[in-house]
Parts: structure tokens; C-alpha cells; sequence
């Protein structure tokens, strides 16, 4: 993972346009073009002089259309975007701070978030108002375009230039929407175009898509092979499922789980060694978690849920991360265990692990045994490896114990190896802090394992799929 | 303790001047401005006379306070609190009676005030919020000793009994009232589903319902400032202690279209037709000056904007009912509606409004300003500059122009589609009013659904 050094601000621009037009026959010729006429009128709207930006939690207003009018003195168009800095007040803080501190400094990003609003006032004439009746027989169509435009810049960019980028960020979307639309229209089913956001290499950066709602990325296929060949993307992984979309580092996850706490650490001090880290984002599952009490006998069960989270984040699964009982059915299904396995806590291994990734998952894995957890300590080529081509998150069970390995440090000359654990015994609430500080994910030496006890390891295989 | 009326000495006056039939009673309203700490009275009117057919009334025989017209004096108010601008009200009823029925007169004045605040509160498109006074005040003057005798109810509950409250006569009160002003562009399409007259009404309720939400929940700049937090309107440097002019202060509004629910598809309705409004109403709003807060001086423009939109909707579609008679209810093409013009307030420098339909002149403001006001208004001070009588021409729209420079209104002269038969102050006094006037209530009541 490369940290950019670039001192980046992305502005988030976000609006409810309301879409409206009435058909007199939504199956006729006529149709299209009615459609086309009101999404012209909403290109319209966002270029004339009403619209205002206000930047959230600021008493910041902008005036982009007129010649570029704002509510503060001191901000003026030729000012740096990175003066509206200091008028935004952030709204947490206490200990959350120094986390944010560093998550900013990872991401590189700052997001500077924008409402998009119409000013009512100020209009062009003083026509008193009429009122105009229309007798034909329509099919209205009413719709919400909830807009969502990204815009990354560096600090020192004009806010002149930062408003007019936007702006146009808008009426390219509409376009970009007026497409979905009228792809998708059956008569007068209209599905609502909805934006993803998605960090894509160099030099495309953070690019946005727009999906119909309501058609699941299976069907989606065709669309994105289209984009990958766009965006010159690798034709065996995804990129633009929408799970994959962007998390902006300023909005709180809805499910309360901690996300790849690994971030957080700093890497161990051996001379010569490279990191080699499991790729995008996984869950941290362990004991005590949704109110299982596995404790004792579920820390296997755990890191097969990381490993589901992993896959499902990255877009290649669309099911929830199974529950204890549900792992335990599958493996009553493929006939691995009786009936009577499910309820029970009894422990499971890498190789269970890896029937039920492909019971459920549909994932391959490929299985390593070490006679000797000493033996651990020469198998920093496979694992540096393993994160280098499949990025995956590792079980590794053995001794009594089961763990999740989640990257190496590696020194192909020494030898020198350490381990990124992700430990399934923690007992405790969603405590970044405590997780970090006491090791609950934390870099381990060689002699972490048992010396003596054989270890099985499961390494699973992405799906060669977009 | 009560709640405490500051009354502008004009009001004195006129309630002195007021001449009262041996034997009879007179009633009349109170308007001005409520704040949470006092209330300032700036107007007091009479009922106008109502012209019936003949010895109607003596043939009730069980006294002048029972023949006091409730539906009248309550449609009076109704008519008015449209013609008062934002941040005034009609704030509660006096009532003046001879001496022998003094003690019955608590008792009229608490009927009168519920029907009223039922009456004014229908068809009103926002909400009252928890600041609002709900406290209505009752005058009772003797018409011999001119004793008067000050209480208020709480409209908000029927129960309660009469409070007493402090009556203080003082000049001046409303001289130095900053106003707000703004011109908010309307641009409203609403569906029509079904075809009654009925669910035409009901449809245009529930847009314009939609569209003040949309106002209340808008942000709103006043001289350039938003109105942030708890902070005063007049900030401490541009306070000038005596200030002989009143200070005017631009409002703009700022809206989002609204957060409909979450859904995957678009809401698609089969409609029999549609409805536009579309135009600018011109809005003016006052606020007390006894500290006051931005917000409320935000929400007094904002319940303006409103309240102007959804009385000439009212007025329009109460007019129609009238003047065609049945249940037709609008017909197609394109209708003016009534605009807004301003005159001044008797007695105080605020002004009132009125709405002039498109087939009417400044004679006929003027009649109607001295039957609702008692008061004569020279014609020339009538303002109908504000909002121009031309159209909107609905066919030039749409351009794919990247600014709206190129965006010229068409002049058309009006179009007096449906010439209206009768001349306004007919609409409220005349002949056969009375029947009118019951069909109004009972219209009114059936096109606003009021649960």
C-alpha cells in the first residue's frame, strides 16, 4: 500500500434534484424526447445564477453563476480552496481526534463537504402569478436525483476554478444519468439513477458511475467490462461493484465494525524487509461479537467470518457474512459433519474453513501444512507471495489456537520475518484502541507459534471476475 | 401573571370614537404582533355593518349580545388576517357593550374568539411551533362608563378559563418596526389525479402543503447574513436608539427539493390533467422591535411567502365556486391570479395588502379597504407596482442555453377569460349575502378538509 504525499482536498458536492415530466404515451415515439426536454431543464437549473453551494457545518455560501458571489468578505474567487478550511467546524471530538489526525495523514484526503441548494428569491421578473390548467390524460413521473459530485484538487487550486469545475461535475452528470435512464425505461417504469464513487488507479483517481437501483451487479457485467477496458483495469478483479465504492474518510460506517484496524499500526523496525500486506478492506470478527458467546470455542469460526468479509467488501460476494450456525449447516450439507453438528461448539479447522468459503462462497483455497510452527518462520516467500498475487486474508489454525494472518514483513535477504495477526480471542466492544494498543491485531515474531505443533493454513483464491 | 398588551394610542382613539346604538353592541378585531415576552396592538377595526333584509333581527327577541352574528364577524377577521402582512395578526376581539349587559359579555367574547381562531386557522398551510402565543385577547368596553376590561384565552385549550391581562396605551409602537421584504419566484406543477372538483382541490392542498414545507425548511439570509443560533436581528453596532425611519432588510430564500423516500423506481401516476402556478409574489414582513430575534423574523417572512401564495389560491378558487356556480370547478388555459398590491395601515406607517383580480381597478381596492378597514385610502397610495399584471408565457421554456440571460417574458396582455360578473365589495355585503355567505362557510370548510 502507497500512502500519497499529495496534500489533497476532495469537494463533495450533494443535492436533491427533483425530476418531473408527464407522458402522453409513455410506450410512444414522443416519450424520449419529453424525457430528454426535462433533463435539459435540470442542466438548466444548475447553470443559471439561483443555485448556491453552502458548505456543511460553515457559513459559508457561494454563488457559482454569478460571477461568483460569496457570504464571507475574505473569500473571494481568486482565493485558494484551502481557505475554507478554517471556517469549517468538525464535529466530533474528544479521542476521536488523534485517530483522525492519522487516518488524514493516511489518506492524504480531505473531504470538504458541499449541499447543493436553489435560491427562490432575487427572480428575473415580477409576474404575478397565474395559474395554467392542462385537460389531457398524462402519466406523471415524479423522481428524486440524488446528486453526488466529487471534485479532487490540491489546496492551492482557485475557488473560482473549484465552483466552475463543479458545476460542470453537475451537468455531466445529469447527462451521465439522462443515459441510465432512458437505457433502462420500460414504458413508464423509470428506475432512479443512483452515483458510486470509486478510487481507481492512476490516472483515472476518483472517478463516478452511475447504476440503475434495483439491478444487481450480476446483471451489470456488460457495463463494467465496458468501464475496465475504459480505465485500462485488470480484467480479473473488481473495481467497480458497488461495494467497491469509495469510502469517504469523513462518514461513520452504519454497522458499528471496525475496519481493517491493521492501518492504524506502525510497521516493525527490521532492516531490509518489505511489507507485504492483504489487500482492500475486511471486517474484524472475533469473540462476543452480535451477541454469540463463542468464547473458546469459536476464535475458527471467526476467522472464516473476517475472510467472508473480505470477499463480500470487495464486491465479490453479495450475502452477509454467515453466522456460526450457518457455517455449521454448510458443512452439514456438503456432508462433512452429522446433522447434529449444528448448535453445537465444537472446533473447527483450515480445512473446514476452506468447504465452507466454497459451500458458500464459491471461493477456492489453497491449503499449507507446517509440521512444526518453527517451520513457520521459513515460509515468508509463499505468504509475501499469497498478499502480493491474491491480497486475501490467511486462517491459520493449529496447537489449539486459531488466528488470521493478515500480511508479512519480509527480508528476502535475512530472512527476517514478521507476522501481522488479526486475533479472534478478543472478547471485548468495537475499542480501537484497546485492539491496537494490547495487541489484539498486532505484528508477532516467529515465536508467536508453537514451537512444536503442526499448523494448517488457508489461503484463499480470489475469483478471476470483474 | 398576564400577559401584557402594548396599544399603539391610535387605538385608543379610534375605540373611543366608536358609536354604538343605544342599547346595542359593536365588535370589532385587534391586530398586531405577539412575542413571547408582550404583544403589541397596532389596529382595531369594527365589523362592518351587514346589510339584511329587514326586521331580522328584532324578531329574535332574546337580546343584542345573542344577536350578534357569529359567522360575521368571524368571516371579517378571516377576510382581514389575509390582507395583514407577515409577522401581524389578527390578535384577538372587542367587543362594546351598554352597561346592563356587562356581564354577559365574557361569555360572547369567549364564542367569538374560538369561532374565530377555528375560522382564520383553516387553509393555513403551517404549522404552529411550540413559540407561538396561542393567547388571544378579549376587550370588553362599556359604552357608558368606557370602562375597559382586558383578559385573555387560550385558544389552545377550550377549557380554560378567561386571564386577565395588562391593556397599556403608548405612541408610536409600531414607528420604528424594521420590515423584510423579498420577491419569491413560484414555479409549482401538480399532477391531477381523479376528476372531481373535489380532488382538484385536494391536489393543489397537498402540493402547496408540500411547497411550505419546503419554505419553512429553507435557509433564509437577511441582509446578507443567515440567521444562525439564538442571534438578535439588529446587531449591536447598527442599532441607532431613536430611529425615525423604519430600516428595511432584503430577504433571501434558499430551498433543496425535498427528500422523497427511498425508492428504486419513480412514482408514476396516471393524472387527468395538471395545474401550474408560476409567477413572483412580492412578501413583507415586520417585526417588533423590542429585540428581536432573527429567527422570528425568518419565520414571519417565511409564513408570509406562504400565506400569500395559499389566499390567493383560496380567493381564486373561492371566486370561481361563486361566479360559476356548480362544481366545474377551473377550466383550461392559462388564468391570472389575483396580485398583491399595498396601501398604508390606518393610523400606523405599516401597510396592509390586498388582492386585485385581473378585471379590477384601484376604486374597487379602495371600497374594499373601507369596508374591511374603516378607512379611506386615497387611490393614489395604493402600490400596484409590486407585482406587474403581465404573464408568464408558459411556451417559451426550456432553452438548452447554459445561462438564462436568454430568458425574455413574453408581454401579454391580460387575458380576461372569465370577466368576474360581480364587483368585489358585492362579495362582502350586499344582497342575498347571507346565503352567500353560509355557502362560503360551508365551501371553504369542504375545500379545505380541515380534519
Amino acid at each position: 500500500m502507497v500512502y500519497s504525499e499529495e496534500c489533497a482536498i476532495i469537494f463533495r458536492l450533494k443535492g436533491i434534484l427533483e425530476f418531473a415530466c408527464q407522458l402522453d404515451n409513455p410506450n410512444g415515439s414522443q416519450s424520449q424526447s419529453t424525457i430528454s426536454k426535462s433533463f435539459q431543464g435540470l442542466r438548466s437549473k444548475v447553470s443559471s445564477k439561483n443555485i448556491v453551494f453552502t458548505v456543511c457545518n460553515s457559513p459559508i455560501l457561494i454563488w457559482p453563476n454569478t460571477g461568483f458571489q460569496s457570504s464571507m468578505e475574505s473569500l473571494t474567487e481568486a482565493s485558494a480552496c484551502g481557505d475554507i478550511l478554517q471556517y469549517i467546524e468538525s464535529d466530533d471530538g474528544g479521542s476521536k481526534k488523534t485517530l483522525k489526525k492519522k487516518d488524514k495523514k493516511r489518506s492524504g484526503h480531505t473531504v470538504v463537504n458541499l449541499k447543493l441548494l436553489f435560491e427562490v428569491t432575487d427572480p428575473a421578473g415580477n409576474e404575478a402569478p397565474s395559474l395554467i390548467r392542462v385537460d389531457t390524460q398524462q402519466h406523471c413521473v415524479k423522481m428524486p436525483l440524488h446528486l453526488d459530485c466529487v471534485l479532487s484538487v490540491t489546496t492551492e487550486e482557485s475557488l473560482a476554478s473549484v465552483c466552475t469545475g463543479l458545476v460542470e461535475t453537475l451537468r455531466k452528470q445529469l447527462a451521465e444519468m439522462e443515459e441510465v435512464v432512458q437505457r433502462y425505461r420500460k414504458g413508464s417504469s423509470f428506475l432512479v439513477p443512483q452515483p458510486f464513487h470509486f478510487q481507481l488507479p492512476e490516472p483515472a483517481g476518483l472517478t463516478t458511475v452511475i447504476y440503475p437501483a434495483g439491478v444487481p451487479d450480476s446483471q451489470l457485467q456488460a457495463i463494467r467490462e465496458d468501464l475496465h477496458r475504459k480505465f485500462e483495469l485488470p480484467s480479473d478483479r473488481p473495481y467497480l461493484r458497488r461495494a467497491n465504492a469509495f469510502h469517504f474518510p469523513d462518514v461513520a460506517y452504519k454497522d458499528g465494525y471496525l475496519r481493517n484496524p491493521h492501518i492504524h499500526l506502525n510497521p516493525p523496525n527490521i532492516e531490509d524487509a518489505k511489507l507485504y500486506l492483504v489487500q482492500g478492506v475486511y471486517i474484524y470478527h472475533h469473540y462476543m461479537q452480535d451477541r454469540v458467546d463463542d468464547d473458546g470455542w469459536g476464535c475458527a469460526y471467526r476467522s472464516l467470518q473476517t475472510i467472508c468479509s473480505w470477499f463480500q467488501q470487495q464486491g465479490y460476494v453479495e450475502t452477509a457474512v454467515p453466522t456460526h450456525t450457518q457455517i455449521q449447516q454448510a458443512l452439514v450439507d456438503v456432508g462433512d459433519k452429522e446433522p447434529r453438528f449444528v448448535g453445537s461448539r465444537q472446533w473447527i479447522g483450515s480445512i473446514e474453513v476452506q468447504v465452507v468459503l466454497n459451500q458458500l462462497l464459491g471461493v477456492t483455497s489453497k491449503i499449507l501444512f507446517v509440521s512444526q510452527g518453527s517451520e513457520l518462520a521459513t515460509k515468508g516467500r509463499e505468504l509475501a507471495n499469497h498478499f502480493q498475487t491474491e491480497g486475501t486474508p490467511v486462517m491459520i489454525g493449529g496447537g489449539v489456537l486459531a488466528h488470521t494472518i493478515l500480511g508479512v514483513a519480509w527480508s528476502e535477504n535475512s530472512g527476517q520475518i514478521r507476522f501481522l495477526i488479526l486475533d479472534p480471542h478478543y472478547t471485548g466492544g468495537e475499542d480501537l484502541q484497546t485492539i491496537t494498543d494490547k495487541g489484539w491485531c498486532g505484528w508477532k515474531g516467529p515465536e508467536f507459534w508453537d514451537q512444536n505443533a503442526y499448523y494448517n493454513l488457508c489461503l484463499p483464491q480470489r475469483p478471476k471476475t470483474i | 401573571m398576564g400577559r401584557s398588551y402594548f396599544v399603539d394610542e391610535t387605538v385608543e382613539k379610534y375605540l373611543g370614537g366608536l358609536l354604538a346604538d343605544p342599547g346595542s353592541c359593536v365588535t370589532g378585531f385587534l391586530a398586531g404582533q405577539s412575542s413571547p415576552q408582550r404583544d403589541f396592538v397596532v389596529l382595531a377595526v369594527q365589523t362592518p355593518q351587514r346589510e339584511s333584509e329587514g326586521q331580522l333581527k328584532s324578531s329574535r327577541g332574546s337580546g343584542p349580545l345573542d344577536d350578534i352574528d357569529v359567522e360575521w364577524v368571524t368571516e371579517h377577521a378571516r377576510q382581514v388576517s389575509r390582507m395583514l402582512p407577515g409577522g401581524l395578526c389578527i390578535l384577538g376581539l372587542f367587543l362594546v357593550t351598554p352597561p346592563e349587559l356587562s356581564k354577559d359579555a365574557q361569555n360572547t367574547l369567549k364564542r367569538l374568539i374560538f369561532a374565530m381562531d377555528k375560522c382564520i386557522s383553516k387553509g393555513r398551510l403551517w404549522e404552529l411551533t411550540e413559540e407561538d402565543v396561542t393567547d388571544r385577547v378579549t376587550l370588553h368596553i362599556c359604552s357608558k362608563t368606557k370602562k375597559t376590561v382586558c383578559k385573555t384565552l387560550d385558544v389552545k385549550d377550550p377549557k380554560s378559563s378567561a386571564k386577565p391581562a395588562d391593556w397599556k396605551y403608548q405612541t408610536c409602537v409600531s414607528s420604528s418596526w424594521p420590515m423584510l421584504t423579498c420577491s419569491v419566484e413560484v414555479d409549482l406543477q401538480i399532477p391531477l389525479t381523479g376528476s372531481s372538483s373535489d380532488n382538484t382541490d385536494k391536489c393543489m392542498k397537498d402540493c402547496l402543503t408540500r411547497w411550505a414545507k419546503q419554505i419553512e425548511a429553507g435557509n433564509c439570509l437577511i441582509s446578507g447574513r443567515q440567521a444562525l443560533d439564538d442571534s438578535e436581528l439588529i446587531s449591536a453596532q447598527k442599532k441607532n436608539l431613536k430611529t425615525t425611519h423604519r430600516q428595511t432588510f432584503p430577504a433571501r430564500i434558499l430551498v433543496s427539493d425535498p427528500e422523497l423516500d427511498e425508492r428504486s423506481s419513480a412514482l408514476v401516476q396516471l393524472c387527468s390533467g395538471s395545474v401550474r402556478v408560476r409567477g413572483v409574489v412580492h412578501c413583507r414582513a415586520y417585526i417588533h422591535n423590542n429585540k428581536p430575534k432573527a429567527r422570528h423574523a425568518v419565520q414571519a417572512i417565511k409564513r408570509d411567502i406562504i400565506n400569500t401564495v395559499s389566499s390567493r389560491v383560496e380567493m381564486f378558487l373561492e371566486d370561481l365556486l361563486i361566479s360559476e356556480g356548480s362544481r366545474k370547478g377551473l377550466c383550461t388555459g392559462q388564468q391570472a391570479l389575483p396580485r398583491r398590491v399595498f396601501a398604508p395601515m390606518p393610523f400606523s406607517g405599516l401597510s396592509v395588502c390586498d388582492y386585485m383580480f385581473p378585471d379590477e381597478s384601484t376604486a374597487d381596492v379602495a371600497d374594499r379597504l373601507k369596508e374591511m378597514l374603516d378607512w379611506e385610502t386615497p387611490e393614489e397610495d395604493i402600490d400596484i407596482s409590486l407585482e406587474s399584471n403581465q404573464l408568464f408565457s408558459p411556451e417559451l421554456e426550456m432553452t438548452d442555453s447554459h445561462s438564462d440571460d436568454s430568458r425574455k417574458h413574453v408581454i401579454s396582455e391580460v387575458q380576461v377569460e372569465n370577466p368576474h360578473i360581480h364587483k368585489a365589495p358585492q362579495y362582502y355585503a350586499g344582497v342575498a349575502v347571507a346565503a352567500t355567505i353560509a355557502l362560503l362557510a360551508t365551501a371553504t370548510s369542504l375545500l379545505y378538509f380541515s380534519e
